[in-house]
């Protein structure tokens, strides 16, 4: 029996070791390609800014609010790796009963690497927040000094292993629509309780606080359970290795992993209104991945990021509304590298090769698609900071920013045809 | 367009003398040789390696031959791309259907590819999901379908292109005992109107009983074609009204001439 745990506990050990040892040359081109430069930039932008709040904090600095939009992610994602797979369920199903070692090892893992975000987290919002309470600025949550912010690490321990021990119950729940419920209502409840000792006086606090428990306990209680779920675990173990992928993607080319598809209802108007036509075949094709896949979805939160801060930019008319350009540059910049991804998607279907269509007709049909979704992300992005620099009668940056996306959709076809046509050669 | 008019013996697909395999140093197909005419199901049958995957690679264009050709209506793939490409369809072994497309959008598709005109789009496609008993998945992403039904959008979207050729891989492979009878009938019903049906098979009663010629593959090369006579006759067996079965068998096992 022991011998047999041992034997897991090696396994889960090899398998650890063989997904470093993939990842490893990825990691080395990624180092090659100046992102880590550019990362450092961006750490010591940041720890200027934050270093400079912390000195000065602004009055009116809503300090509890980004308590809890910062803690909340923060203690409440539990990401647990198993190194599953799907032939798993052939060849480890039958040692269910010995994978309780096996599981530990995730386990331990997961909480070592969500403990250490989070305590690194709290540290950095600890000082901002006695600062800004020390300035007047306080609510009526926990105190400023060391026993407020004490208790406060106490409330965000508690919240850290209940949302491990959440995190797996949920994991275990059979069906999906309470498996999400219950996700949802695990980082409400979370977001509520920490804004309750942020907010609210001690008394109401601990109150929010027993109820949320109370609300989560009742419901993980009464869902149906398995007791070790496979299928969720080798799902959730593809996602991740996709999200790392998909980011070294970025890079350099990867191997390609099943998309995950969202349904995206809302969207769907735009692939009905593709004229049927054998001239649309690849446009419909293209549309279709651009709109359900992932890459769907990052551009959208990238377009919805991008707006908001070059809005905010804009709306400031920080250096005189420069600033918002140089966010629409950045956001844009992201946003066409991501769209670039979209000729990956499919590039090995046998159906390029089967339909009765010109070869040269893809890459046409091809280029029209990312430069619609090109278009789209910049006339948003455009219009975020247009608008309200445009209102506060400042021309010329929205002027130069027009012009400057204007010449970046002109000349991406181009681009982009020579790259697609030299990627078609090699193959 | 690809749509199926002639009613005329016309020969659509053409295998000369065709070697060839994923290296040049080492063959599969040695020197495959035949012929299939409009109005024709063909039953291509074999053991697992015979060559029977590479040889429908070949056709499809998807592997170069080391010496032969192959014709589908009449030109090679260099002579004409998409007269060849459009004269066909096919429908893999494993369904290879796009995760972000549902049911009735790879229909959609299927039928843009192949120029089907918007309205024989319409008809056919609610003909077929409803003989595929396939109505209430129209809106399923094919992620969310099981093996068979994955199978029958590729069937479906096959006949939807209604071309002179149909390339069908292990047709039955999960499909159930509804979808195999829609299926068959279908292909009686498309063979009638004049196309030509090169289907690979284990299931030789099948094969036996809807195909009118056959081809065995052994090792890479035809062991024998022709109609039921001509393949028992190859196997050496004397009993001319002996099955498909027993024929096959003799063949593959050494037992034929």
């Amino acid at each position: 029996m022991a011998e047999s745990r041992a034997e897991l506990e090696k396994l889960w050990r090899e398998r650890a070791g063989r997904f470093r040892r993939e990842m490893m040359p990825y990691i080395r081109y990624m180092g090659q390609s100046g992102f880590p430069a550019f990362l450092s930039l961006v750490l010591i932008m940041a720890v200027i800014s934050y270093t400079k709040l912390v000195v000065n904090p602004p009055a009116d600095f809503p300090i509890g609010e980004i308590g809890v939009l910062v803690l909340t992610p923060f203690l409440c994602r539990s990401p647990l790796r198993t190194w599953l797979h799907p032939a798993d369920v052939v060849y480890l199903m039958p040692r269910e009963h010995q994978m309780g070692s096996y599981l530990s090892l995730s386990f331990k893992r997961s909480i070592k690497w969500s403990g250490v975000w989070a305590v690194i987290v709290f540290l950095l919002y600890t000082p901002l927040y006695s600062a800004v309470n020390a300035g007047g600025g306080s609510g009526a949550g926990v105190e400023a000094g060391n026993a407020g912010v004490l208790l406060l690490a106490f409330v965000c321990l508690v919240l850290r292993v209940i949302n491990y021990w959440g995190a797996w119950q949920e994991r275990r729940i059979s069906w999906s629509g309470h498996r999400v419920f219950s996700r949802v209502l695990r980082w409400l409840v979370t977001a509520l309780v920490i804004g309750g000792w942020l907010f609210a006086p001690l008394g109401q606090a601990v109150i929010i606080n027993s109820l949320g428990l109370f609300v989560l306990g009742i419901m993980y209680r009464n869902a149906a359970k398995s007791s070790f779920p496979w299928e969720r675990l080798i799902e959730e173990e593809r996602g991740t290795r996709k999200r790392y992928y998909a980011f070294f993607s970025l890079f350099i080319d990867v191997p390609v992993l099943d998309n995950s598809i969202s349904r995206r209802p809302y969207l769907t108007w735009l692939l009905r209104r593709i004229p049927y036509g054998q001239h649309s075949t690849f446009v419909y094709m293209y549309a279709a991945s651009l709109l359900r896949t992932e890459i769907g979805g990052i551009l959208l939160r990238i377009a919805a990021l991008g707006c908001l801060v070059t809005y905010w930019a804009a709306e400031a008319a920080t250096l005189s509304g420069w600033s918002a350009v140089f966010s629409i540059i950045v956001f844009g910049f992201v946003y066409s590298v991501q769209l670039g991804a979209l000729r990956n998607i499919n590039k090995y279907t046998v159906w390029r090769s089967i339909y009765p269509l010109p070869e040269n007709g893809r890459i046409g049909q091809y280029l029209k698609v990312d430069a619609a979704a090109l278009a789209t992300g910049f006339v948003l992005l455009w219009l975020a900071a247009a608008v309200p620099l445009l209102l506060q009668g400042i021309f010329a940056p929205p002027a130069v920013a027009a012009v400057l996306l204007l010449l970046f959709v002109w000349r991406r076809p181009k681009v982009l045809r020579r790259k697609l046509l030299l990627e078609e050669e090699e193959e | 367009m690809a749509e199926m008019k002639v009613n005329v013996m016309t020969t659509i697909l053409q295998v000369k003398k065709l070697t060839g395999g994923y290296s040049p140093k080492r063959p599969v197909l040695h020197e495959v040789d035949f012929e299939i005419r409009s109005g024709e199901m063909i039953g291509l049958i074999g053991l697992n390696g015979a060559g029977k995957s590479t040889t429908i690679k070949h056709i499809l264009g998807l592997m170069t031959p080391h010496s032969g050709e192959v014709k589908v209506a009449g030109v090679t793939l260099e002579q004409s791309p998409e007269v060849y490409r459009e004269a066909f369809a096919y429908v893999p072994e494993s369904p290879a259907l796009f995760d972000e497309l549902t049911v009735e959008e790879h229909l959609r598709l299927s039928g843009m590819a192949y120029g089907v005109s918007g309205e024989q789009y319409d008809l056919r496609v609610e003909e077929l999901l409803k003989e595929f008993q396939m109505l209430p998945k129209r809106k399923a992403f094919a992620s969310h379908l099981s093996k068979g039904m994955k199978q029958k959008v590729m069937i479906m979207s096959a006949l939807l292109a209604s071309p002179p050729l149909y390339i069908i891989d292990e047709p039955f492979l999960g499909l159930d005992p509804l979808g195999i009878r829609s299926l068959l009938e279908r292909l009686v019903e498309v063979k009638k109107s004049g196309a030509a049906i090169l289907m690979s098979s284990h299931i030789l009663s099948t094969v036996e009983a809807y195909c009118d010629r056959f081809i065995v593959m052994h090792g890479g090369a035809i062991a024998a074609q022709g109609e039921l006579g001509d393949i028992t006759a190859a196997a050496g067996m004397r009993d001319r009204d002996s099955g498909l079965e027993e024929a096959f068998y003799q063949l593959v096992s050494g037992g034929g001439k």
